[in-house]
């Protein structure tokens, strides 16, 4: 029977399809080819929707699809291209597919209505986009994965640098490219290492590299560890693939590129943080947890990165006087949650974060679009003020998002970042002190969260208007207003779908629906069970008993109070900058920590000398080997040519010579004159 | 079936009695319409002629005609009509094929051009029979053949000072080397009372006290095959030749008759002196090649690396070839992969003539465009007559060995079977002189493509001249087909030069 998994496929080929489209015909398409765009992300989410329900009856695809290279003999692998469907999968695909048409009918208010040019390469670049992070998250082998994931790299460059003309979007679009590449390195190392480890890099199957790891742990397999023993060595692969999620998910330290991403078109921004660049990061960890399950050391350190970049960007945030940065640095914070959630063996919990965030972090973000086009792209909050009356649609909606990323009871952020918390408190409290410095570190970013979100909210909505565009903003049109809609009842409502202290309050009421989607399928060696199993078998992580309800307590109580100071301090007519009180310690977060400095001045001390070294190798020692040879050579044949001299009785007796040199020699040699 | 089975074996020889014919019928219509101002009827009789004398060879060669049941032995053994004269013939047709369509262009407005044609189908009649020679009276008489027109044909250009310069020396040095060939024959024909070249091969082994006049009549005929291939001592006359004669003549030169000259050496030495008898006796032949070709591949590379005129450094690359083509005598031993190495040669003759012919050919477009011939005055061609210089930027990279041309396969094979013969240095030779070509050869096609015009685009072209586009055409495709073809080329090759050796 044909089947939702044989047009899975098409999920991928639909956004792809619009960008040839655009790419090829777009002059000539209405709006520059974004009923293309629209048309085939709707596709793609209906197809999605199709997969997801058939998922949802307990079937699971994994399929190899084409071989682009066989291998031929013992020990060569083989390469290939294939689909991997799973609950996880089809969750992530109806993120994507959703998250990219709202963003798709939204540029038609930001790019379109606004008049810009070059929207074929934009609608282009926006199918790309979309088409390679949906293979990403489709594909059923690490190298398949990292192609894609690289393909999701080029496209950022792409649309983050698509005002070329200006000074600023091009260089950041090559930070972007070059911090995140330089992450990817060591997954490209890892993807490398994997294969040589395993000679296979399937997600899933019977012969699926974290099921060969697994059974290897156990004694039951035997793979190439080059001299580590085996939990040694998957720490390192772990860790080297982690090298990509770092770069890709703008965790500690490589999170430098995704505050000046921001130099890209809006709803490009809302794509990148919301469903597809940033996200990969982390879907990655989380399509390879089996893998990571097994190495309490890797985990360890994801939390303890989760964990810090969670409260280390969260500082950051506070300060900030451009909407976009405020939500810039809020997304690296929340990313920073899922990687704590993911460290602390909350799969679930992660996952569930990785979803809500989606729906509110776009939702914000198209927000700010709207607020940006209200005030003719004017991004500092401190020129705006008293929005709420004169765009409700953009405020309540906004509102929606603010509340769910603070963290405030029944919006999605709350159940789902408190779930993230819990988990690493019970796995902490039970003998893990990383997870707990881990936990402790998110606890106090939710303050900050708080802080900053309302923060954001009181300076742009809230007040007297400040300016002379706030006072009169740019009205916005439905192509704005729709997606704000969809994605603001999203936001509020999506949190039903695992509401664990609520459920364990009452004892069983509401269904723990995400738990036990993803607790069980057909693929047995992808659920949260087998996962769970494997955390307790290999990473040793026991959980400790505290009251979900408990810990969602605390947090709730500092999300309000972070929420409070800021509304004190910034929900009046006329607020001050009391930031500036901070005094050193508000230059020290407004300047990020002197993070891009310190990169700069590595790059300037240790890597810029090295390449003049290898310069200098090259310049000195290759060329100039090179150059000798051709100089050599060069003279030589003027030498040659001038035997030549055009004299014909030189040539008879350069031939003659010759001719009686030859005998003379060879006749010596030959013995012919004895 | 072979065809020997069916034709009167005398047949065999059609294809050198066919370019011998042509050239008689043109001397005919000539000699009835001595004024005749029919450019376009010449060119057609000649290149009528050329085409039938490939088909009939290449018929013969795919036939098996002197293949399948052993050569055909005409005149008491004097011509030879095999493999290797076949393939021969083959690659002296369609060079001069192309070269007749080009001239079609190139002699427009000029006076004697039945006699150019006529002189042209003569050599190549020489040159055919110099692959099909038997016995060393043969040999010396149809290079003298091949020769004598050549050397007329270099000063066709009457009027100009370096077209008779170049013949005069050409005929000078020619002399010189033909004494020293006829010379050397008369050595041999001393010490083994023979002319025949398989005699000479039963008789040599008893050579005895007098190995040393053998050993000097050996030295003598390889230096005149020599100047026929255009290799060091012997090459001095080539660059100026190949520089002032007309340039279809210099392709028609550095071409087919340098293969020409390999296809009887290549009989010569692998016939009448084998290995097993004349090494151990103190005639280390293959080694006194190996000496020729390094000495002749660098002298020519190097030369080349440093002209600033286009058709000399083509002259002084067409030397460097000569090297290349060396191994195929120079790379052979006792027991060794011997035909392969000879056969890797003649395939990379074979590729040598379309794309070396091609190169010259463009040249005479150029010259025809009357733009000069420095690399200076190649200066962005390419905007204006993009079609003649992607044809010439197919030639150069094919000369220098780069994939994916003809040039790249055969220079490969020759060099591989180089290695399999134990001969590994030569081989090392030959790729870092190739690596030095791809500098000269890149030089042209920079100015085409990359440099801008000096005097700007303004200058017109003037009318297309068609006979050179299509023959430049010709070439190229040759060289391009060359490579998915080379396999059943070099096999031909490599089967015809085992039978020599057999």
């Amino acid at each position: 029977m044909v089947g939702a998994f044989d047009y899975a496929p098409a999920i991928v080929l639909l956004p792809f399809l619009s960008f040839v489209l655009s790419l090829t015909a777009g002059k000539y398409l209405p709006k520059g080819g974004a009923f293309g765009g629209i048309a085939a992300t709707a596709g793609s989410l209906i197809l999605s929707a199709w997969v997801f329900l058939t998922v949802s009856a307990g079937n699971a695809y994994n399929e190899t699809l084409y071989t682009w290279a066989a291998g031929v003999g013992e020990g060569t692998t083989t390469l290939t291209f294939g689909l991997l469907l799973d609950p996880l999968a089809a969750m992530m695909l109806l993120i994507v597919s959703l998250v990219a048409l709202l963003v798709h009918v939204f540029s038609l208010g930001y790019m379109n209505d606004e008049g810009e040019t070059g929207l074929p390469r934009y609608y282009a670049g926006l199918g790309l986009f979309t088409a390679s992070m949906l293979g990403f998250v489709v594909a059923d082998n690490l190298l398949m994965a990292f192609m894609f994931f690289e393909l999701v790299g080029l496209c950022s460059y792409l649309l983050i640098g698509f005002w070329f003309r200006e000074e600023g979007p091009p260089s950041a679009a090559k930070k972007a490219f070059l911090v995140t590449r330089f992450g990817d390195y060591f997954f490209l190392v890892g993807v490398v290492g994997v294969f040589a480890t395993f000679g296979t890099a399937k997600f899933a199957g019977e012969a699926a590299f974290p099921v060969i790891a697994e059974e290897a742990l156990a004694g039951g397999a035997e793979v190439t560890t080059f001299g580590f023993a085996p939990e040694t060595w998957f720490t390192i692969l772990g860790l080297l693939i982690l090298g990509g999620v770092i770069g890709k998910s703008a965790q500690f330290p490589l999170h430098t590129w995704l505050p000046d991403a921001m130099e890209g078109p809006t709803p490009v921004s809302a794509l990148i943080h919301a469903a597809t660049m940033v996200a990969a990061g982390v879907y990655l960890v989380a399509r390879m947890y089996g893998f990571y399950a097994l190495s309490p050391t890797a985990l360890g350190i994801v939390a303890l990165v989760g964990g810090f970049t969670a409260l280390f960007a969260a500082t950051m945030g506070v300060v900030k006087r451009d909407i976009k940065q405020v939500l810039a640095y809020s997304t690296i914070s929340q990313y920073g949650y899922m990687m704590l959630g993911l460290g602390a063996g909350g799969y679930v919990a992660a996952t569930f974060h990785l979803l809500t965030h989606a729906f509110f972090k776009a939702l914000l973000f198209l927000g700010a679009g709207a607020v940006i086009i209200a005030m003719h792209h004017d991004e500092d909050m401190w020129n705006m003020g008293g929005l709420k009356n004169r765009m409700p649609v953009t405020y309540y909606t906004f509102l929606s998002g603010s509340l769910a990323l603070a963290g405030i009871v029944p919006f999605a952020g709350f159940w789902s970042k408190d779930e993230v918390l819990y988990e690493a408190l019970i796995h902490g409290l039970a003998g893990s002190p990383l997870l707990l410095a881990g936990y402790a570190m998110g606890l106090v970013a939710v303050f900050f969260t708080g802080f900053y979100t309302f923060r954001m909210v009181f300076l742009t909505f809230h007040g007297e208007p400040r300016t002379e565009t706030a006072r009169n903003p740019h009205g916005v049109r439905w192509n704005v207003k729709g997606p704000l809609v969809v994605l603001g009842v999203l936001a509020a409502t999506v949190g039903v779908v695992n509401m664990v202290p609520l459920h364990d309050l009452t004892g069983g009421f509401p269904p723990e629906y995400l738990h036990d989607w993803l607790a069980h399928g057909e693929l047995s060696a992808l659920t949260s069970e087998h996962y769970g199993e494997l955390l307790h078998d290999y990473a040793g992580y026991t959980s400790a008993d505290v009251a979900s309800y408990v810990a969602g307590a605390v947090s709730l109580a500092l999300a309000l109070a972070g929420v409070l100071t800021a509304h004190v301090l910034y929900n009046v007519a006329d607020p001050d900058e009391h930031t500036a009180k901070l005094g050193a310690v508000k230059t020290l977060w407004y300047n990020n920590y002197y993070q891009d400095e310190y990169q700069i001045w590595i790059a300037e001390s240790f890597v810029l000398p090295l390449a003049r070294l290898a310069d200098k190798f090259d310049q000195g020692i290759v060329d100039g080997v090179v150059n000798g040879v051709s100089s050599v050579s060069l003279f030589a044949g003027n030498r040659i040519r001038r035997i030549q001299t055009g004299v014909v009785s030189n040539y008879a007796v350069l031939l003659t010579l010759g001719l009686t040199a030859l005998l003379v020699v060879f006749g010596v040699l030959g013995g012919w004159f004895v | 079936m072979p065809l020997q089975t069916q034709l009167p074996t005398w047949t065999a020889i059609a294809p050198t009695v066919l370019l011998g014919l042509t050239a008689l019928v043109l001397l005919l219509v000539d000699s009835v319409d001595p004024d005749s101002t029919r450019p376009t009827a010449l060119a057609a009789v000649s290149v009528g002629g050329s085409v039938a004398t490939l088909a009939v060879a290449g018929w013969y060669l795919l036939a098996g005609t002197g293949q399948v049941g052993g050569a055909i032995r005409l005149y008491g053994g004097s011509l030879v009509i095999d493999g290797l004269s076949l393939f021969f013939t083959v690659i002296v047709a369609s060079v001069v094929a192309m070269v007749s369509l080009a001239s079609h262009d190139y002699l427009q407005d000029r006076t004697y051009q039945a006699e150019f044609y006529s002189l042209v189908l003569l050599a190549a009649t020489g040159m055919s029979l110099m692959a099909s020679a038997g016995s060393l009276a043969t040999v010396f008489v149809s290079l003298e053949l091949a020769s004598l027109p050549s050397y007329a044909l270099v000063a066709f250009l009457k009027k100009n000072r370096g077209s008779v310069e170049a013949g005069l020396k050409y005929f000078l040095v020619g002399a010189v080397s033909s004494g020293v060939l006829v010379f050397g024959i008369s050595l041999v024909y001393a010490v083994t009372g023979s002319l025949l070249l398989s005699d000479v091969a039963t008789a040599i082994g008893d050579a005895g006290d007098f190995v040393g006049v053998a050993g000097i009549g050996v030295v003598m005929i390889a230096g005149g095959f020599a100047f026929k291939t255009a290799s060091v001592p012997f090459h001095f006359w080539a660059p100026e030749a190949y520089e002032g004669a007309p340039a279809p003549i210099s392709a028609f030169l550095s071409s087919a008759s340098k293969a020409a000259g390999f296809a009887v050496a290549f009989r010569v030495f692998a016939v009448a002196f084998p290995l097993d008898a004349v090494v151990p006796m103190g005639i280390d032949w293959p080694l006194l090649f190996a000496v020729l070709a390094v000495v002749t591949m660098t002298l020519g590379n190097f030369a080349a690396a440093t002209q600033e005129n286009v058709k000399r450094m083509l002259a002084y690359s067409s030397v460097g070839h000569a090297g290349y083509a060396l191994i195929g005598l120079a790379a052979l031993s006792g027991g060794g992969p011997n035909g392969d190495v000879m056969g890797a040669s003649m395939a990379h003759l074979l590729v040598y003539g379309f794309m070396n012919t091609g190169a010259f050919l463009f040249i005479a477009m150029v010259e025809r465009w009357g733009l000069g011939r420095t690399f200076e005055d190649y200066n962005g061609l390419a905007t204006r007559a993009p079609v003649a210089c992607l044809a010439m930027t197919v030639f150069m990279f094919s000369l220098a060995g780069l994939p994916p041309f003809g040039g790249f396969l055969s220079k490969y094979a020759l060099f591989y079977g180089a290695i399999q013969g134990g001969f590994w240095w030569l081989a090392a030779v030959g790729a870092i002189n190739s690596a030095l070509s791809l500098f000269y050869y890149s030089r042209v096609v920079r100015a085409m493509w990359i440099e801008d015009p000096v005097d700007g685009d303004g200058v017109d072209l003037g009318a297309t001249p068609l006979g050179l586009y299509v023959a430049v055409l010709i070439a190229a495709v040759g060289t391009l087909a060359l490579l998915p073809a080379f396999g059943p080329v070099v096999e031909t090759a490599q089967s015809a030069a085992t039978a020599l050796f057999a």
